[in-house]
């Protein structure tokens, strides 16, 4: 079992605090991506699992150990970092076996260990191979099978894909993907990239400022976003803010952005906004969520849920087109069909699909809905 | 006692500040006066104060030189080298023997993590563990590894490639036209000693020449461990025409051991040594050696480290060097 599990974990810098009371269960065999922007954290976290930096305060196990004070060469983890050195005079084999060897474990061990990991990573045919006569995807596979050999409980993984360019980092993406089904072990994996983080992370949490946002499954975190933090954060184009305040007229709740626009409150959310009448609001909806309504056919567009919008940048990517959009201030992006018809400066209707917005407090910054 | 600024000023005549910025070749003294108070430094054989110098510009110009081990002599070459290539740069060494102890080097880490020195060169060692590891985290710690191995993080370093230099003497004894070499290396379980061997057999796959696992003997590095080696090779049944030796010590007792048993090198047995120092020298007939790169593995990474303290170097730098074979008389074949 290698579940890993911080309690109220803290670690001070002096007078900095780079990571707040962090209390988080990390299942065993599963794969967990700690995602934020740079000096969230999520680095500092990754180290302390590891043992290389001590924590503050707090409780750290491995499997049902208390890690505290155990050595991080005692922890059984591997970590495979962004950067790593394949040593050029030695071949694949050599290159995955020398810390085996260095660790004076049994030659036979080494090479059922270092066969086992090529075979796992499809590079048998590559062992007797030296760096030079190897790919950038093959590489990044022998640094992962370093980490392999070791046979650790946990693999720590702190941005290992950030020095490969994009084409080859995608397909690494999927190949960590199929490693961690194949290896059947957990895996914490730290990333800036919301993308990374999305497509590989059986669990994501989101962190910003030392302080865990919300942890959740992809699709979780991106219907249901704990705030505005993480509504801006997960997703590409980001979802669209715009201030707003709530009004009731009659019976009737509206998320009212100031004559720009007027939409409905759906009214299985009524009860969560009643509180809010006259109050200030942000108001969010992703760019996907918006659309043309001159090219729709099934959606059923009324002034409840509707806007009018200027053009300002037309952007097409093939299979959709980007619209930056503007009204009285507010600037907006939606991601609409490639039948669009759209041009720079035209005056367009657009609808919002109701079940998908999203309505915040402007001063907690915490989701109403 | 040391002379201070203060002191040259006082003589010279002139404020503090002025001595400081004639000494450090800054503007806004007059030609006389900075010519003066040079003079006056100069006979007075004035030394900046190495450590307020550093405060001040944020660096010590010293160097932290971890070795591994102190009875290794190639170990105690290489911090020859890196000294008097340190001070060519007007840079200090500070020694720090580790013993290869995590401990000890945790504790001399100190002295990088504090700024006390600009950077740090480790020679030899284990497998780069977590303190240097969590030190490498830091791009303000600038750090070069001699001959020595890290598995999670790159590090800036100079390697030897063993392989290559044991693969390289048994290609010229092949050309001597010796059949049965025999390879005396260190003890197994080493990770250098496995590189020569994998040299060895390198080599030998690639010539006509059979591999033959007797005629690899491993074995402690001392000179009786050389000398024992040899008797126990001879009783084997394949008499071995050619030695070599992965060991400096080794190389010295199995020489002995061949001329008390009254034969000759290199007519009846060719050798090639291990090291080109005053050990392997006094050898008759002069030995054909071995030898590592000793001094450039020095240089290169005190050059490497300088630019890492200056500048940064412009992309990861993993240097890798070969030891060059000294041919002498004892592995040159008289006779065919």
């Amino acid at each position: 079992m290698a579940n890993v599990t911080l309690k109220n974990v803290y670690k001070r810098f002096g007078d900095v605090v780079a990571v707040r009371d962090q209390s988080l269960e990390i299942r065993d065999k599963e794969f967990l991506v700690l995602v934020g922007p740079s000096g969230c954290g999520k680095s500092t976290t990754l180290r302390m699992i590891a043992g290389l930096e001590e924590i503050s305060e707090g409780i750290i196990e491995i499997g049902d150990e208390v890690v505290n004070d155990v050595a991080p060469k005692d922890r059984d983890i591997a970590m495979v970092f962004q950067n790593y050195a394949l040593y050029p005079h030695m071949d694949v084999y050599d290159n995955m076996a020398f810390g085996l060897k260095l660790r004076k474990f049994p030659k036979k061990e080494i090479e059922r260990r270092v066969q086992e990991a090529a075979d796992i990573l499809g590079i048998e045919q590559l062992l007797k191979r030296k760096p030079k006569e190897l790919s950038g995807g093959q590489r990044q596979r022998v640094a992962l099978g370093r980490a392999i050999v070791r046979e650790p409980k946990v693999f720590l993984m702190d941005e290992p894909l950030s020095n490969l360019d994009a084409k080859l980092r995608v397909q690494m993406r999927t190949e960590l993907s199929k490693l961690h089904d194949r290896l059947k072990t957990t895996m914490i994996y730290v990333t800036h990239d919301q993308t990374e983080a999305m497509t590989m992370g059986d669990r994501i949490v989101v962190l910003k400022d030392g302080l865990i946002q919300q942890v959740d499954d992809p699709l979780t975190l991106y219907n249901e976003p704990n705030n505005i933090f993480v509504a801006g954060f997960i997703g590409s184009p980001a979802m669209n803010f715009m201030d707003a305040v709530i009004k009731k007229e009659g019976d009737t709740y509206y998320i009212d952005g100031d004559g720009t626009f007027k939409i409905r409150v759906p009214e299985d959310k009524e009860n969560l906004i009643k509180d809010y009448v006259d109050k200030d609001v942000v108001f969010g909806v992703r760019p996907e969520d918006i659309i043309d309504t001159s090219i729709t056919h099934d959606f059923d567009v009324s002034e409840d849920n509707s806007f009018k919008a200027a053009v300002d940048v037309v952007e097409p990517m093939g299979s959709e087109i980007y619209l930056y959009l503007a009204e009285q201030g507010h600037s907006l992006i939606a991601r609409v069909e490639a039948e669009s018809t759209a041009e720079v400066g035209d005056k367009m209707n657009l609808a919002v699909d109701l079940r998908k917005i999203h309505v915040f407090d402007a001063e907690t910054e915490d989701v109403i809905f | 006692m040391q002379i201070t600024l203060k002191d040259i000023a006082r003589m010279a005549g002139v404020a503090e500040s002025t001595v400081s910025r004639a000494l450090n070749d800054k503007k806004g003294v007059g030609e006389e006066t900075k010519l003066k108070i040079l003079k006056i430094a100069k006979e007075h054989n004035y030394r900046p104060n190495q450590l307020a110098r550093g405060l001040a510009a944020k660096k010590t110009n010293m160097i932290a030189v971890f070795l591994s081990e102190m009875d290794s002599p190639s170990n105690i070459e290489i911090v020859k080298h890196l000294e008097a290539a340190a001070e060519s740069e007007d840079y200090q060494i500070i020694l720090c023997n580790t013993n290869n102890q995590e401990e000890k080097e945790k504790r001399y880490l100190s002295l990088l993590e504090s700024n006390q020195v600009d950077g740090a060169i480790f020679i030899g060692g284990k497998l780069v563990g977590s303190h240097l590891l969590r030190a490498s985290f830091s791009s303000d710690n600038s750090i070069v590894l001699v001959n020595r191995l890290a598995e999670e993080n790159f590090f800036t370093s100079v390697l030897t490639d063993y392989s290559s230099g044991i693969y390289q003497a048994v290609k010229h004894l092949i050309k001597q036209g010796y059949q049965k070499i025999a390879l005396v290396s260190g003890p197994k379980d080493n990770l250098v000693e496995e590189e020569k061997t994998t040299g060895y057999m390198e080599a030998l796959e690639e010539s006509e020449l059979k591999l033959n696992h007797d005629l690899i003997y491993s074995t402690e590095s001392s000179r009786e461990a050389g000398y024992n080696a040899f008797l126990k090779i001879i009783e084997s049944e394949v008499i071995p025409d050619a030695f070599i030796s992965t060991k400096e010590l080794t190389t010295i007792g199995l020489v002995e051991a061949i001329k008390m048993g009254g034969y000759f090198i290199p007519d009846d047995f060719a050798v090639v040594g291990y090291g080109d120092n005053i050990l392997t020298s006094i050898i008759e007939p002069p030995l054909t050696v071995l030898s590592e790169p000793l001094a450039e593995l020095a240089k290169k990474s005190f050059y490497f480290l300088l630019k890492l303290i200056n500048d940064g170097l412009d992309s990861q730098k993993i240097e890798v060097l070969n030891p060059s074979l000294i041919i002498r008389d004892s592995s040159i074949k008289k006779y065919n």
